[in-house]
Order: C-alpha cells, then sequence, then structure tokens
C-alpha cells in the first residue's frame, strides 16, 4: 500500500444512520478520510438490532450489516437531546471538512447543528443531507427506509410475476443506488473546495437518485403510454430470458440468448438436439413468440445438470449464463476471489470476518477497507482528545454532563 | 463542480451513465461515437417505435451534458484527433471487454504516453483479469453472478431479478465513484490512474445485508417474495388495499400510531393499546423476548386496516399522523406523484421528432453550484466541429479530415 491515501487529510463528521449516509461516507473513508461516525446510545442505529449477526447471536456489536457500511471509521456516541452533546457536535462540525445526516427534514436545525449553524462554525463546510423525499415538498416528513422509497420509486411494481402481487427487491432498493451518486456528488464537492474555497450544502432525495435508473421507461411512458410492469425474468427483446432449475435443491442458472449468433451457440451447447432446430425458433421473433416452449425444454435439459454444468456449457459456447449464487456461493467465487473482493478484517467482538470490498480497483493502490468498524463508543476518548483536542478536564465534564452518553 | 475537467467518453450503454454523472457534477463530457453512432442508439424504447440511430430513449436518457462527436478511430486520421484530445482530457470512461482497447492501441498504456495525468476508467462485466474475465454477460447474467438474484422472488418461483436492467447502471455510477476517487490520487502522487470496475461486484454490493450472511451467521437468506428479514423475524412488507399495493414496515413509534388506528377503528381489542410498548417492539422481536402479540397478528391487523383504502388516502393520512405507508407506484402512479411535481423534479426536454417529453430531473439539489442540464443528448456528431476548434484549435477545413470521415 503506498503512502498516500486518495482522500487523506479530509475530515468527516457522520451524523447519518442506517444504510445511505453510512455507505456514502465509507467510501471516503476506505480511500483516506478520517471519518467520526456519531452515534446515540438510545436509540441505536437500527442497523445495530438486525442482523445477520455473528454465529446467529444478536448484540449491538455483533451485526455485519452495520459492519459492512462502517469499515475504517472512528465511532463516537453522542447525546444530541442533551445541549452539552450538541456542543461537542459543534466542536466536530468545526473541524470537519464533511458534515453528513440522514434525519428526517428540520431534526438538524431543531436540534441546532443545521446548515445554518454549521456554515457559522465553519463557512467553507460541505453538508449533505439525504432523506428518502428530500427536504421539500408535500411528502417531505415522510420518513423510512429504501423498502418505502423503493416502492414510490416504482422497483416493487417491476419486481416479481405478473399473475402476482409484487414481491419487490429483497433489500431496500434506493440504498443500493444512492450512496453511488452521494460519494461522487461529496468527492465533487470536495474537488472544488480545494479549488475555489468554497463549501456547499447537499440536499439529495433517494426517491430522486432511485428514479435516474428508470429513465428512459419512464420518458417512454410519459410518450406512449406503454408502462413497463413485472414480468418474472423475460425480456421483450430477447428469449430465452430467465432462470432455470439445475440439479440439486432451489438451484439455478440465469441463461440469456441474446441474438441468433447465441442461439446457434445454445443447441451446440446442448447436442444440436431435435426440439431446437425448429425453424420457429431460428430468429429472436420466433423465440420470443414461442418462449414458453422453449422454456419448458430448455429446462429439461438444464434439470439434469449442476448448475455450474449447465452455465460452463453454454459459456464456453458463447452464451450468457450465470448461476444463481447465494452468499455461501459467492465465498468460492474463483472471480471475486481473483480481485480480493472480500477482506478478511479481525473485528474485536465478532473475530475474523469477510467484509466485501470495493467494486473498482485502482492499479497500484489497495483501497481496503483498512479496518474494521466500529463498537459501540470505540474511539470516543480518541476522538474528543486526539482529534478535537479536548483537555482531561473538558472529558470530565462530556462524561459528567452526559454529553457522550 | 467539475467545469475545469474534461471527460472523454468511449462507452456503450454499460457505461453511459458513468461519464453523465460526470456530466451532471460539471464536467465537460465529450461523448465520442463511431460513424455507426454509439450501440446503445439501437437499443429501446424508440420514440414512436421507429428504430432510429436518433430516437433510441436509452441513449436520449444517459447522455445528457454532453458533446457529441463522431470519430472514425480505424482510420489514422481519427486515431490521431483522439491522442490529441486525450492530451486535453482529464478523464476517459470507456466499456469495451477486457484487452480490446489496448488491441486497438487506445488502452491505459497508450493513453498514459498521450497524458501521464489522466484517469482511465473501464467499466466490464467481471473486472479486467481473472478467470471470469472474459466470460460473456448479460444484465440477467450478472444479477444471478452478483448474488442478488439469489433473494429475489416468490419462493415457489424461480429467483428474479429486476424486470428493467441494472447492472450497467449500478456499475456506471460505481465508475464515476472510481473515476473522483483516482482523480484525488493522482492530484497526490502525479500519476495516471487505471480504474478497474466490475459490474459483477456492483451486484454483490445491491445484496446489502445478504453479502456475507453465510460466512457470519452461518447460514444464506433465501428469497422470500416480498419479506423482510431482520434476524429471525420474517414481516411481510406488501399489503393488497383498494386500488393496489402499500408498503408498510411496522415498527418503532409508526407502529405505535397505527394499533391507536386500529382499536380506533375495531381491527384489534382496546387492550392492544397498553399490551405492549409499542416503538420498542421491534427490538424485542429481534432480541428474541416474549412480545403479547405476535408478529403474524401485527401483519394481520395492518392487512385488516389497508385493505379498504386507498394507496393515496393511506400516503396521506399516514404523512399526517407520521406513519410512512407507501404506495407500490406503478409508471402512471409515478409520473402524478404530487411531491415529485412540486419539488420541480421532471423536467422538459425537446425531442428529436419536435416533440416534448417529461423527463426525470437531476438526482441532487446543490446550494452553491447548482447542477442542471445544460444540454440534452447530442444527434450524432452534434458537436464534431465545434469541440475540435473549442479543444484543439482546428479549421473547418482540418475537421473533416480529422474526424478521419475523409479517410474512413
Amino acid at each position: 500500500m503506498p503512502d498516500t491515501l486518495p482522500f487523506e487529510g479530509i475530515k468527516v463528521a457522520d451524523f447519518s444512520w442506517v444504510a445511505v449516509g453510512p455507505t456514502t461516507t465509507k467510501y471516503l473513508a476506505d480511500h483516506g478520510a478520517t471519518v467520526v461516525r456519531v452515534e446515540a446510545n438510545s436509540p441505536l442505529d437500527i442497523l445495530r438490532v438486525a442482523g445477520p449477526f455473528k454465529d446467529g447471536v444478536p448484540g449491538p456489536d455483533r451485526t455485519q450489516f452495520f459492519a459492512d457500511y462502517n469499515t475504517s471509521k472512528y465511532g463516537i456516541t453522542l447525546d444530541l437531546k442533551n445541549p452539552a452533546g450538541i456542543e461537542v457536535a459543534h466542536r466536530l462540525i468545526a473541524w470537519a471538512d464533511v458534515f453528513t445526516e440522514s434525519f428526517t427534514p428540520g431534526t438538524m436545525d431543531d436540534l441546532g447543528i443545521g446548515y445554518g449553524t454549521a456554515c457559522s462554525l465553519n463557512p467553507s463546510v460541505i453538508m449533505l443531507s439525504t432523506c428518502l423525499m428530500g427536504q421539500a415538498g408535500p411528502a417531505a416528513s415522510f420518513a423510512g427506509f429504501g423498502f418505502h422509497a423503493g416502492a414510490i420509486a416504482g422497483y416493487y411494481e417491476i419486481t416479481g410475476w405478473p399473475d402476482l402481487p409484487p414481491d419487490g427487491p429483497w433489500t431496500a432498493y434506493t440504498d443500493t443506488l444512492s450512496p453511488r451518486f452521494l460519494a461522487a456528488t461529496i468527492m465533487a464537492a470536495l474537488d472544488h473546495r480545494r479549488r475555489t474555497g468554497e463549501g456547499q450544502y447537499i440536499d439529495a432525495a433517494q426517491l430522486e437518485m432511485g428514479l435516474q435508473f428508470l429513465a428512459p421507461q419512464l420518458i417512454d411512458y410519459g410518450l406512449s403510454g406503454r408502462p413497463v410492469t413485472r414480468d418474472g425474468n423475460r425480456s421483450d427483446v430477447m428469449a430465452p430470458h430467465g432462470a432455470f432449475p439445475c440439479q440439486g435443491e432451489d438451484q439455478w442458472c440465469a441463461i440469456v440468448v441474446e441474438n441468433d449468433h447465441q442461439w446457434a451457440g445454445l443447441r451446440r451447447a446442448l447436442g444440436e438436439p431435435d426440439w431446437a432446430k425448429d425453424e420457429r425458433f431460428d430468429n429472436s421473433a420466433g423465440r420470443l413468440a414461442h418462449q414458453d416452449e422453449i422454456e419448458s425444454m430448455l429446462s429439461e435439459w438444464t434439470h439434469a445438470l449442476p448448475p455450474k454444468a449447465v452455465m460452463e456449457a453454454l459459456l464456453s459456447e458463447g452464451v450468457p449464463a450465470g448461476v444463481v449464487q447465494r452468499s455461501s456461493d459467492l465465498q468460492h467465487d474463483p472471480q471475486l476471489a481473483h480481485r480480493g473482493f472480500f477482506r478478511n478484517l479481525d473485528h474485536q467482538e465478532m473475530g475474523t470476518v469477510p467484509y466485501p470490498g470495493h467494486q473498482f480497483r485502482i492499479s497500484g493502490y489497495d483501497s481496503g477497507p483498512r479496518s474494521p468498524a466500529p463498537l459501540l463508543g470505540q474511539h470516543t476518548e480518541y476522538v474528543l482528545k486526539e482529534l478535537l483536542g479536548m483537555t482531561d478536564e473538558e472529558m470530565v465534564e462530556a462524561v459528567i454532563t452526559g454529553a457522550i452518553a | 463542480m467539475l467545469s475545469p475537467y474534461t471527460v472523454l467518453d468511449l462507452t456503450d450503454e454499460k457505461g453511459e451513465l458513468a461519464s453523465m454523472v460526470l456530466g451532471d457534477l460539471g464536467a465537460d463530457v465529450i461523448k465520442v461515437e463511431p460513424p455507426s453512432g454509439s450501440p446503445s442508439r439501437a437499443m429501446g424504447p424508440f420514440l414512436d417505435d421507429a428504430p432510429e440511430m436518433e430516437r433510441s430513449l436509452q441513449y436520449f436518457a444517459f447522455n445528457r451534458n454532453k458533446r457529441g462527436i463522431s470519430l472514425d478511430l480505424e482510420a489514422e486520421a481519427g486515431r490521431k484527433t483522439l491522442f490529441s484530445l486525450v492530451g486535453k482530457a482529464d478523464f476517459i470512461v470507456e466499456s469495451a471487454r477486457p484487452g480490446e482497447m489496448a488491441g486497438r492501441g487506445l488502452g491505459f498504456e497508450a493513453m498514459r504516453q498521450a497524458n501521464s495525468r489522466i484517469v482511465y476508467v473501464a467499466i466490464t462485466p467481471f473486472g479486467q483479469d481473472g478467470p471470469h474475465a472474459d466470460l460473456p454477460a448479460s444484465d440477467l447474467t450478472l444479477a444471478a453472478m452478483g448474488g442478488p438474484m439469489s433473494l429475489q422472488g416468490h419462493p415457489d418461483r424461480p429467483p428474479v431479478r429486476l424486470s428493467l436492467p441494472q447492472a450497467w447502471l449500478h456499475a456506471s455510477v460505481e465508475a464515476a465513484v472510481g473515476a473522483l476517487t483516482a482523480h484525488a490520487l493522482m492530484l497526490r502522487t502525479g500519476q495516471a490512474q487505471f480504474v478497474d470496475v466490475s459490474a459483477q461486484t456492483a451486484m454483490t454490493w445491491t445484496m446489502l445485508q445478504g453479502m456475507v450472511a453465510h460466512a457470519v451467521q452461518g447460514r444464506d437468506f433465501n428469497r422470500g417474495g416480498s419479506i423482510v428479514q431482520l434476524g429471525t423475524i420474517n414481516v411481510q412488507l406488501v399489503h393488497e388495499c383498494a386500488d393496489g399495493h402499500v408498503v408498510v414496515f411496522p415498527i418503532g413509534g409508526a407502529l405505535a400510531k397505527m394499533v391507536e388506528w386500529w382499536v380506533r377503528d375495531g381491527i384489534v381489542p382496546e387492550d392492544w393499546m397498553t399490551a405492549e410498548d409499542w416503538p420498542m417492539y421491534h427490538v424485542k422481536l429481534l432480541q428474541q423476548q416474549p412480545v403479547a402479540h405476535t408478529i403474524e397478528e401485527v401483519l394481520d391487523a395492518v392487512g385488516a386496516y389497508v385493505r379498504d383504502k386507498t394507496k393515496n388516502q393511506l400516503l396521506e393520512q399516514g404523512i399526517a399522523d407520521g406513519v410512512s405507508i407507501a404506495p407500490v407506484n406503478n409508471m402512471e402512479d409515478l409520473t402524478r406523484f404530487r411531491h415529485l411535481q412540486e419539488r420541480g423534479f421532471w423536467l422538459t426536454a425537446p425531442l428529436p421528432n419536435g416533440q416534448v417529453a417529461q423527463v426525470p430531473g437531476i438526482f441532487a439539489n446543490l446550494s452553491e453550484t447548482p447542477m442542471k442540464v445544460r444540454r440534452w443528448a447530442p444527434r450524432l456528431g452534434e458537436h464534431t466541429g465545434e469541440v475540435l476548434g473549442d479543444l484543439l484549435g482546428m479549421s473547418t477545413s482540418q475537421i473533416a479530415a480529422a474526424s478521419g470521415r475523409a479517410l474512413g
């Protein structure tokens, strides 16, 4: 690892919680920034009470849900309902280059740590507020999770089967895409500040970030009135396009034929069976029209083979195919191993646990994550004394007044 | 914010959102297309259902804030022009197969010779090297190999992807983060940087708490329709209402308020009010402490309450009472969603056929340097003359030859 990290020296006061804010600041932390994650003892960040827990045993310092998003950060606890806690918060905001929060709009102002206060403490601060619906608008106070924003953004409508109620994405979907937009925005804001000295207030609605990924179909709907809804795994331009059952319990392989060339490849992979020679299947319009039939015949072939064998037979003929991998499969995925995607980190409470790494690699630079997530309040003393320069007397005062409770 | 920087966009549909994000953030993005146009121009949906290059809404949606030039990179003049542009650029983004750009003499090594401070971003299915690097891939197979599909869909049916392609969009916005991270590193080291983005791992990250579940808790999560699995608790999120479905997550203060609604409407007996410390109910469940009413009873009450009300009624009543009930919006609902309209999210864009369209706006609001759509997606080669004139100081007569058209 070189001595130089991309964001070394950048200071972040992270008052956000749950997923979107912490994942955003994780990028900065793993890439070298000093990030202080501010938490409350009560209520705990909900990710600290949600699993997966190490060995299935609950505990605020035993959950990888929290740990994945909070690597390479310092953790402190502050009571923001206590004026003494707010005083410490002011010192943190004055120290920081970047200040993030993800509460319901108005909360930070009510606590006395809104953007106005932040600017008076730190005129060139970059502040990010992110919530489901944005800071203003008739539904701004709608608080919730990425499940809610995912439903409002249309992702439930398009996930599942046409003859069943919507399944929705398994995860809080807008939480998966929002941190990408936000990390890029903060990095751009830092570059702007480096050149101009000017800070920034960023108001980002997770709903509006979510809608970016549906743009072509939303535009088309406005023009043609043709809505998109859930359709299992099918595509309206390619067939076959689905997950096919394989040998073993609940094992599947995804198979896609994008063009006639790949259809020929699929036929070869299957050993040129008679059913596939049907000339109705020779072009994509024909395959789309008869996809029920193709799916049923193809399933007979896949069913007799382990998923990996299905995948390898098709890939070797140039047909896109992929085993539907579970988290246990990902631990043995040779490509992820080649990239060093999972990083084993030794966590004080959980022991050695694999952490998912970054989705991009920068040549000649190891992005980490560099250290495991903090225990609740693990670095309170270090942050107050070493980063904020508090004296021993001030530390004692913070304890007595309940600021750090 | 990124206005001093120039981005050369050599991508197709697999990376066009990456450079668009940089463009939204202020960079001067130059979309470099072959004379046949970006392959994304052949992807629907199409305006008037006419599959023509200037009518692809896929292209239109992900190429705003870019200037478009056409260069024939198979011709020497076109390549020479590209390298001249590289000398003026800060970022290159491409989404070709691993090794393809290098094979054409356009890879990172060639580019850094032309510009020792260039940030070169490459988006591929599995990354630049490794046992799967050269395998064919598609949105569906990346959702499978990345992992999220294993979690999605009804338990009695095959696992599903989202019905619209997502993998390249995740990878693309991730690539924008990679570009700016590498740029920050370049500023410190003075060295050109190569960023290798894997769409498979971008899909893995969409599993959130599912990513390393087995290694941590000893078991995978599995698909279960619209349930959220919290520890050992399964919570059904989707409930049928009068005109569709809503998502309800009955926890915390919202649950306490809902219990009041249910008692008021006679859905549950009055003693529910005091039977439980409702704001802490989910914590007790997660910590496997005894509760007065099971989660199944709670979910039944949710279902009974929403059954005869509309999505909008539930949304509005919820907002008034601090209870979040999310409508499962379809596209019609979305285009009429009052909150988005009042925030001014939608923008009006002129289309190549003279129509106007309502299009999604920018993804965040900035106080000092507001992001805006400075230009809509370019026609093929629309700005070739302007860009070559601006950046390379070429004259009109030089431009035709330089774009490779004369030689191509």
